[in-house]
């Protein structure tokens, strides 16, 4: 399962990249749980349907062995300089090594557990129990936007203690799941935690440990420490198997020194398929954030850009709520309220599919958009010249 | 077209070369971490063994003791000993019989005869496991190694009591029977539903006691714990009939009435009331409860004895038991029933 998810295009794969993409997509998207039935947001207990597909891990491990008895075998074969690289990356690593390798992972964790777990918070939102971390010693938060959901919200904040105090929420980017809140009163001595430099610092097979409170506040348990992988990056977020569920959302994910790289987002059925903001969507929108303001958008990569917000309607149709001005969408003459009913002729049903066709469109090419407008019947076509997008675009 | 020969070698190379080396180097539990733990996992097979039912299959994880054949396993799972036998990693196996049953910490201990081939073990009663220590489980019934850490305070988890996984509609039962309770509704992968039970069949006795209104039904049950087997009788179209219903954790059904798989992979009967245990989060199932857990050096220091969500699995510490399940076993070999 792990490696179909991760490897191999259709299934899982495709809903998963899906809610990547859409999040990396110059267009805007609105994320629920409801758009994305298979993925779970982690603030609370999940309610979408989960599909089991635990049975196809035995398989993926026994064809996992066979690959790797297969290059065993040929890596015995008189080999190129490049094969010969390959066959040292491939190396196992002795037990010795191996034990080694986790005793330095487990010092280095405990070495930064005492302290960083005074940072790391519950939210109470009313509509959940969720997590956050405080990074500043004027008490600002960080946590995720599915849980902040809108600015000037008052939220309870239960500390590592069990002490229980109250903050409001600041600025958050919809697109991303990233979200800033801040205590109220006039504190300034919070425990907090350090951000790392960088985005780039986290890479795939880096150790790291994710700290939260899966399921809520308990103070006998408290805090609850995982120790992981980094399964992969992508341009907003970091995978790894370090294993998450409902209440998690917002917590802090560390690198081995103790610094956040990440903020837990949601999970997929698999066990390694844990999802985190990464440091990119913070770092690009902290201003904003902090000024209370709502991103809806933003630019990423090489893919083309639109210019709308959308969100799925009511009627289960993809409206469009709002035009960004000077947009390729608004030159075309695309309205808010309109539903993007096909692009190019190919039927459009959902979000990520819906920013995944734009995207996958080089800047200067022209599509043919098919909307509804007005509640009429006749679709109306549109031809629009794809741009790309280089600054975000911060909305009131 | 000799010269296309080293391409197509090449392309063998390099496609497994990326992908295998991507999966092992990527994940905490990836091939190159769970073979390279060899002499781990044999450590582990020493204290490790399958309770097997009486088709061989295995049914729940045990825990060896001794050299000469005392084990434990999860109570509240484990099928009847009497048909069960127990299956060493070496593939031998021995008939077993029930010596001590404890219900606080939902453990038995048992007893295999005909074995003590296994090397002597190594325990460590009184380990150190704090936050994001190692540890390492026995997985599946091929019992592959995995590796995670202790990842929250050791606590005692208070029992929030049993039930069977059905709701009574009361007024409906006033109605339509007079002498028995309707069942309003079946919880999803619940005991009740593992026996065989549907909606609208009316209760008629539990354990011998009649019930005539809902309240009856949950006093009965609230007297016993997860795991304990109630014997129900009940009546469908106008016939009576009999089941053997395996009470569940009530939290554990009340969280999820619908049966979703929350813990990718199930969750333990008994995931609560226990007097104190270590918190871990090894990628585990229900099935590997009763099994060894064991430190990076090899020691047994705790039994895995329930499987609770996607992030959590407790343990029960070697030394909040092991003096008493040591005079328990002291005691049997001296008894005549110890062969």
């Amino acid at each position: 399962m792990t490696m179909r998810s991760y490897f191999m295009r259709g299934g899982v794969c495709e809903k998963e990249t899906g809610r990547s993409k859409a999040g990396a997509d110059g267009n805007s998207t609105h994320h629920s749980t409801a758009d994305h039935p298979r993925a779970l947001r982690i603030d609370r207990r999940p309610k979408g349907r989960y599909d089991s597909i635990t049975s196809m891990v035995p398989d993926s491990f026994i064809l996992r062995r066979s690959l790797a008895a297969m290059f065993a075998a040929l890596a015995v074969l008189p080999l190129t300089p490049t094969s010969l690289s390959a066959r040292e990356e491939l190396r196992e690593p002795t037990e010795a090594e191996v034990i080694a390798d986790l005793l330095g992972v487990q010092s280095a964790v405990q070495s930064q557990f005492a302290r960083v777990r005074k940072a790391v918070v519950a939210l109470q939102t009313g509509n959940g129990t969720a997590s956050g971390v405080v990074i500043s010693p004027d008490g600002l938060i960080m946590t995720a936007a599915h849980v902040a959901e809108e600015p000037g919200r008052k939220i309870f904040v239960v500390l590592d203690s069990g002490e229980k105090v109250t903050a409001r929420t600041l600025g958050l980017d919809v697109a991303t799941d990233a979200a800033l809140v801040r205590f109220t009163g006039s504190r300034k001595d919070w425990p907090h935690v350090k951000l790392a430099d960088s985005p780039s610092v986290a890479n795939a097979g880096d150790w790291c440990f994710a700290l939260g409170h899966p399921g809520g506040f308990e103070k006998d348990r408290g805090v609850v420490v995982r120790v992981g992988k980094i399964v992969k990056r992508t341009a907003n977020t970091l995978h790894t198997d370090c294993v998450l569920m409902g209440g998690d959302s917002g917590g802090p994910l560390f690198d081995l020194k103790g610094r956040i790289i990440g903020i837990h987002s949601l999970i997929w059925e698999g066990r390694d398929q844990n999802v985190h903001v990464s440091l990119a969507p913070f770092l690009r929108s902290w201003d904003p954030m902090l000024a209370s303001q709502v991103i809806r958008t933003w630019a990423q990569g090489n893919g083309a850009y639109l210019g709308v917000a959308t969100r799925m309607s009511d009627n289960v149709e993809l409206e469009i709520i709002n035009v960004l001005a000077t947009s390729p969408a608004e030159a075309a003459g695309l309205l808010v309220g309109d539903v993007v009913v096909a692009i190019d002729g190919t039927l459009i049903t959902d979000q990520p599919q819906f920013s995944d066709t734009i995207r996958n469109h080089q800047a200067g090419d022209e599509v043919e958009v098919t909307v509804k407008r007005g509640g009429k019947q006749k679709p109306l076509l549109l031809n629009v010249t794809l741009g790309s997008r280089i600054e975000q675009e911060v909305l009131k | 077209m000799r010269f296309l020969r080293p391409t197509v070698v090449l392309a063998a190379l390099l496609f497994p070369t990326s992908w295998v080396s991507a999966q092992n180097a990527t994940r905490t539990n990836g091939l190159f971490l769970t073979e390279s733990l060899a002499g781990l996992r044999g450590k582990a097979l020493d204290v490790a063994a399958h309770v097997v039912d009486e088709n061989g299959k295995p049914r729940m994880a045990a825990t060896l003791l001794s050299a000469d054949g005392y084990f434990l396993t999860k109570a509240s799972e484990t099928p009847a000993f009497d048909k069960s036998a127990l299956l060493l990693s070496d593939g031998t196996r021995g008939a077993i019989r029930e010596i001590w049953r404890d219900k606080t910490r939902d453990i038995v201990l048992g007893h295999a005869a005909g074995l003590g081939t296994q090397r002597p073990l190594q325990m460590k009663p009184k380990a150190d496991i704090g936050h994001a220590t190692w540890l390492c489980a026995l997985h599946g019934d091929k019992s592959e190694i995995r590796v995670g850490v202790a990842s929250a305070n050791r606590r005692q988890i208070p029992g929030m009591g049993a039930a069977l996984g059905i709701r009574m509609d009361p007024v409906a039962e006033r109605q339509k029977s007079r002498n028995g309770v309707r069942i309003a509704g079946v919880a999803t992968d619940s005991p009740a539903e593992a026996a065989g039970l549907q909606k609208n069949d009316i209760l008629l006795e539990i354990e011998g006691e009649p019930v005539k209104q809902f309240e009856n039904v949950r006093e009965i049950v609230s007297r016993r714990l997860p795991g304990d087997e109630l014997v129900v009788r009940f009546r469908r179209d106008g016939h009576d009939n009999q089941v053997s219903v395996r009470l569940a954790s009530r939290t554990k059904i009340l969280a999820n009435w619908d049966g979703e798989d929350y813990a990718n992979g199930g969750v333990s009967l008994r995931t609560d009331g226990f007097p104190d245990i270590i918190q871990h989060d090894l990628p585990l199932n229900p099935g590997d409860m009763g099994g060894p857990l064991l430190d990076l050096e090899g020691n047994l220091v705790a039994i895995n004895i329930a499987r609770v969500d996607r992030v959590t699995t407790f343990a029960l510490p070697l030394e909040t038991f092991w003096k008493e399940v040591r005079a328990k076993i002291v005691a049997d070999r001296k008894s005549p029933s110890a062969n």
